[in-house]
């Protein structure tokens, strides 16, 4: 079973992105760009559940100042704030590279995003990239930049084995840009204000326009900054998608004051996981969006949400020894007998129905590991994926992760319990389907207006939120509209 | 005359490919400037080149021991409010 992503609301009826063949974001895309991402991790949300990906911190230079960033740490958007990636050189990336690739096949995609700006150290990454076409032709290569050293690497990179660029653009108008970027370094210079926005949104736009006339993909990563750039978004979405950008990956913005960022120390925060979900409903008109990005470490290793780098330490793989001709033979099995797999489930996809035709869609949150069951107990769930149930079927919105930054203690400082806190990620939702929910969790839920159930542990996620909903119909609490959940 | 690099150094790598002198090395644990190399880019920039990239406030100085990029010119934080933000972790 598959988690479907459709990119419009259904607006009644049978839309072609709301049923029949329409299964997740990828199939509003070309077939032959289909082609190149449905085995892509970060791409495609049926992908990720079978495909792993991994990062390489060989970039530390930035040409660049971004607000949500402290260069004493990796970069906040591309990675997760407060942790300082192990340098590679090309040399180690290489073969940190292969070694995973080797010990863990499903690793088809290598991606250097960091720490700083990839195309600020166009050296150590084009080294590394041209070596990893040479010795590991079976990987697909990303990359990932703030833009502006990008039209002057657009050659470089296509004659490397890079199918897929993100470029990471929060505006199109320099008067918001001057509120993201204090600093950009051009031509031998630091540049400020809105001149240096301006430069670099030119850059941006100019480099994402010669990558698609390349033939390279481009994917569009946007921080969502409340107040900032939050209802310019959707402009960028619809301008980055008429140039020819395949997805848009609208992410929160992070910013804490002990990460020491200018968002971070100033106060600025960070957006409800329903003002996201409800900016990317609105770009999704326009855009293909991507909804299940974790906003990975540049150094992560391993499957999206999961991070493995600790296996593969310098020390570790210098003992190492690979045979990566055989590596690539075993590769070869194991990604067809995965593609198989995947095609059996994808025909096997059953419709999943409402009985009633003119309820309200409702929103529901569902604890689980992977594997499309719900199969996680409500506390120790670290993030739900949210669905949204209506007549028109069952389709997948976006994951909200919980308890990001807090760990150890019970309290979070501000005298918010962690259930709380977990209670408040769940914003919008009107049920939450685990596998098993103790007492006060469960009474906290039903006061904050979210329906805990724990009746359909182990099932199918898709089966176990159309039968809630069909539930909540034959109950009469969908026929008229109510408020949503305000925990 | 010559800069310097000193210990709030981030080993970001992001001066050392622009210095026109080759005056900065990488070293531990941050990199330096070899201050007989060290022009402070004049005659070749308008400003020196390494102050110009470096994301990192007061980690390069001159030779009066004066920082090129102050406390708050780079992020826009005002000092104040860093201190209070730190003071205010330091508390918890």
């Amino acid at each position: 079973m598959e988690l479907p992503v459709l990119n419009e609301k259904p607006k009644g009826g049978c839309s072609a992105s709301s049923c029949g063949s329409s299964d997740d974001q990828l199939n509003h895309l070309s077939d032959e760009i289909r082609a190149k991402v449905q085995n892509h991790p970060c791409y495609s949300e049926d992908a990720h559940h079978y495909f792993a990906r991994m990062h390489v911190a060989v970039a530390p230079a930035c040409n660049i100042q971004c607000h949500y960033c402290n260069r004493k740490y990796d970069c906040a958007n591309e990675s997760r704030p407060g942790v300082v990636s192990e340098l590679l050189t090309p040399n180690q990336a290489v073969k940190k590279t292969m070694a995973v690739a080797a010990n863990i096949p499903q690793m088809t995609v290598l991606g250097i995003a960091g720490p700083g700006d990839p195309l600020a150290n166009p050296e150590r990454t084009f080294e590394t990239f041209r070596r990893l076409s040479e010795e590991a032709p079976d990987i697909k290569l990303c990359v990932s930049t703030n833009g502006l050293a990008l039209p002057d690497a657009v050659e470089e990179l296509s004659k490397h084995n890079i199918d897929h660029v993100t470029i990471t653009i929060n505006c199109v108008d320099p008067k918001i840009g001057a509120k993201i970027y204090p600093w950009i370094f051009w031509k031998n210079k630091r540049i400020k204000g809105e001149k240096a926005a301006k430069i670099l949104i030119e850059q941006q736009q100019k480099g994402l326009e010669m990558l698609v006339a390349k033939g390279i993909l481009v994917k569009v990563n946007s921080v969502m900054i409340p107040g900032v750039n939050d209802k310019h978004l959707a402009e960028v979405s619809k301008i980055v998608k008429s140039k020819g950008a395949f997805l848009h990956n609208v992410m929160p913005l992070i910013a804490e004051a002990e990460h020491g960022t200018f968002y971070g120390v100033m106060g600025q925060r960070s957006p409800t996981a329903l003002e996201l979900q409800e900016l990317q409903d609105e770009c999704s008109g326009d855009m293909n969006m991507m909804r299940h990005c974790r906003q990975c470490r540049a150094d992560a290793v391993g499957m999206l949400g999961e991070d493995r780098g600790d296996e593969f330490t310098l020390d570790k793989i210098e003992d190492m020894e690979i045979d990566y001709q055989a590596a690539m033979e075993k590769r070869k099995v194991i990604h067809q007998a995965i593609e198989a797999e995947m095609n059996s489930k994808r025909a096997a996809k059953v419709e999943v129905k409402a009985e009633k035709l003119n309820t309200r869609p409702v929103l529901m949150a569902v604890a689980t590991s992977g594997q499309h069951v719900i199969n996680v107990h409500f506390g120790h769930a670290k993030e739900f994926l949210i669905y949204e149930a209506s007549p028109e079927g069952v389709r997948f919105i976006s994951h909200r992760k919980v308890d990001q930054y807090c760990e150890g203690d019970t309290s979070c400082g501000d005298g918010e319990s962690v259930l709380q806190r977990t209670i408040r990620t769940l914003e919008g939702c009107e049920a939450v389907l685990c596998s098993k929910i103790g007492y006060e969790p469960w009474e906290m839920l039903e006061n904050a207006g979210v329906m805990p159930n724990g009746e359909h542990a182990m099932e199918d996620i898709e089966t176990a939120v159309m039968a809630v909903y069909n539930e909540m119909a034959s109950a009469g609490k969908l026929d008229e509209v109510q408020q949503r959940a305000t925990a | 005359m010559a800069l310097k690099i000193i210990e709030s150094c981030v080993n970001c790598f992001a001066c050392e490919p622009l210095c026109p002198s080759k005056a900065i090395y990488e070293a531990k644990p941050h990199f330096l400037i070899d201050a007989k190399k060290c022009t402070e880019c004049v005659g070749d920039f308008d400003v020196p080149q390494c102050a110009s990239i470096c994301p990192i406030e007061g980690a390069i100085l001159d030779a009066l021991n004066v920082p090129l990029n102050p406390a708050g010119s780079l992020t826009g934080i005002p000092p104040e409010k860093m201190a209070e933000a730190m003071a205010e972790l330091q508390a918890h």
